[in-house]
């Protein structure tokens, strides 16, 4: 367990909150974004909060691939289930997100053929294998993802496979990370940048925010002292008076990431003009489609949908969350209509979603706050 | 920091407790074989996933890779995996 140990030393974390907390200037509250799911996934699940100081406030932001997907695109990948001879396939998470029509899980439940796969190139044997049926692989995720649905429409293509087509939901990172910034509902200090899509992209792409924005970015890893070192980072940089896009991860982030893969990227897949996101409204050239080259693959094109947007229940407050203005536990339906078990909003659905992941293991962090104002 | 567990690694996904793929997990593993562009490959506790390797270039045995909803998007050099 070389690769994770040395990052969960508790000691060492103690060691780097107190160095964090020095940094702070006083009187001064930080609000600094994870902008990825999996970031949100760790602070809860290892209790990273509790290791800063109280003027260091971490706000969730929206890179949860599942939580961001709209009602009415859930609703178009039933429609497409539903057809005679169609095995729609999808990654775990999705099956649970509720459309406007129930949830894959349900529409299963009424004879839709709804597989779950691991990989794309899973959904590709499963093609293969039913050369009678027609398999379409419901695409979410973003840049991390993305190769592999890319690589999987190039071995399609390779092997002259017909009965396979990609339902493309993939989502780019940096038109998300635009729209938080434009938002008037938030004010923030600085971003822990994502670690597994920058692995792809690399940190060119963020540096108009410190260029534009005087706010610092720090690519991060996944584990609990990856995380606290890029907080450390951070308050170095508000320190030294500097606002740059540096890499913490670097064991796996290249700082012009994987060229060969954004190449595959730029062959399969074309910049859609807008695409909705649940909560964050229409953003311009934030998702991909298949590109010209490789519509011939594309569900979109193959199959007519109803391409109907669904209103998001009233009660649900996922925008909100996703895009930090509210803390899960500030939602009004969070842990009594909506939990895991019944999700209303897609944040509740995905472990990596902000209240799923507070739902799992946020209940201590606020216990341990309820014995703290007791006292 | 009371919690020593792990992410889940091996080629699986679920809808309970969680998708890896959606959590936008990625692990490392060591190449054991390859076979064109695939490669088996192994993790820690030596379990076996077959994965794409088209997106790191040529790989060998022993190499590490970053591996992602089965396809290798990164490949540990030796001094970042300290060999």
């Amino acid at each position: 367990m070389r690769f994770v140990d040395e990052f969960r030393d508790p000691e060492l974390a103690e060691v780097l909150g107190r160095e964090i907390t020095a940094l702070c200037e006083p009187g001064r509250h930080y609000k600094i974004m994870e902008v990825c799911g999996g970031h949100t996934h760790t602070i809860y699940r290892y209790g990273v909060q509790d290791h800063l100081p109280e003027d260091i406030e971490l706000v969730h932001g929206p890179g949860c691939p599942v939580c961001v997907i709209p009602m009415g695109r859930v609703d178009d990948g039933i429609a497409i289930a539903e057809r005679d001879g169609v095995i729609l396939t999808c990654f775990g998470d999705m099956m649970r997100v509720p459309g406007g029509r129930g949830s894959f899980l349900e529409a299963n439940a009424r004879g839709a053929d709804i597989r779950m796969v691991y990989s794309p190139l899973d959904a590709l044997r499963i093609a293969r294998q039913n050369p009678d049926r027609q398999v379409v692989f419901y695409a979410i995720g973003f840049e991390t993802t993305a190769p592999s649905t890319a690589l999987t429409v190039l071995r399609a293509a390779q092997e002259g496979i017909e009965n396979f087509s990609v339902f493309c939901n993939h989502v780019t990172i940096i038109p998300a990370i635009k729209a938080i910034l434009d938002s008037p509902d938030l004010r923030l200090d600085a971003f822990i940048g994502p670690g597994h899509v920058s692995t792809v992209i690399g940190c060119r792409p963020y540096e108009w925010i410190p260029r534009d924005f005087a706010m610092p970015l720090v690519c991060a890893g996944f584990e609990p002292l990856d995380l606290l070192q890029s907080v450390y980072m951070i308050m170095k940089q508000f320190a030294d008076g500097r606002a740059e896009v540096e890499n913490q991860y670097s064991r796996v982030v290249h700082y012009d990431g994987n060229p060969v893969a954004l190449k595959v990227l730029a062959d399969v897949f074309a910049l859609r003009p807008f695409f909705e996101w649940r909560g964050l409204g229409s953003i311009a050239h934030s998702a991909l489609k298949l590109s010209p080259k490789y519509a011939h693959y594309d569900a979109e094109l193959r199959y007519d949908l109803p391409g109907v947007r669904v209103a998001d229940p009233k009660a649900c407050q996922c925008g909100e969350v996703l895009k930090g203005v509210l803390k899960p536990w500030e939602c009004k339906v969070f842990g009594t209509a909506c939990t895991p078990e019944t999700p209303i909003g897609t944040c509740m659905v995905s472990s990596e979603g902000a209240c799923a992941a507070y739902y799992n293991y946020g209940q201590y962090a606020k216990q341990r706050l309820t014995l703290e104002v007791l006292k | 920091m009371s919690d020593p567990g792990v992410f889940v690694s091996g080629a699986s996904c679920s809808a309970e407790p969680g998708c890896i793929t959606c959590g936008d997990v990625a692990v490392i593993l060591t190449v054991a074989t390859v076979a064109g562009s695939d490669a088996s490959c192994t993790d820690e506790q030596g379990r076996k996933e077959q994965v794409a390797t088209e997106l790191v270039g040529e790989v060998r045995p022993g190499d590490r890779v970053l591996v992602h909803a089965g396809v290798a998007i990164e490949r540990l050099s030796a001094e970042e995996t300290g060999g």
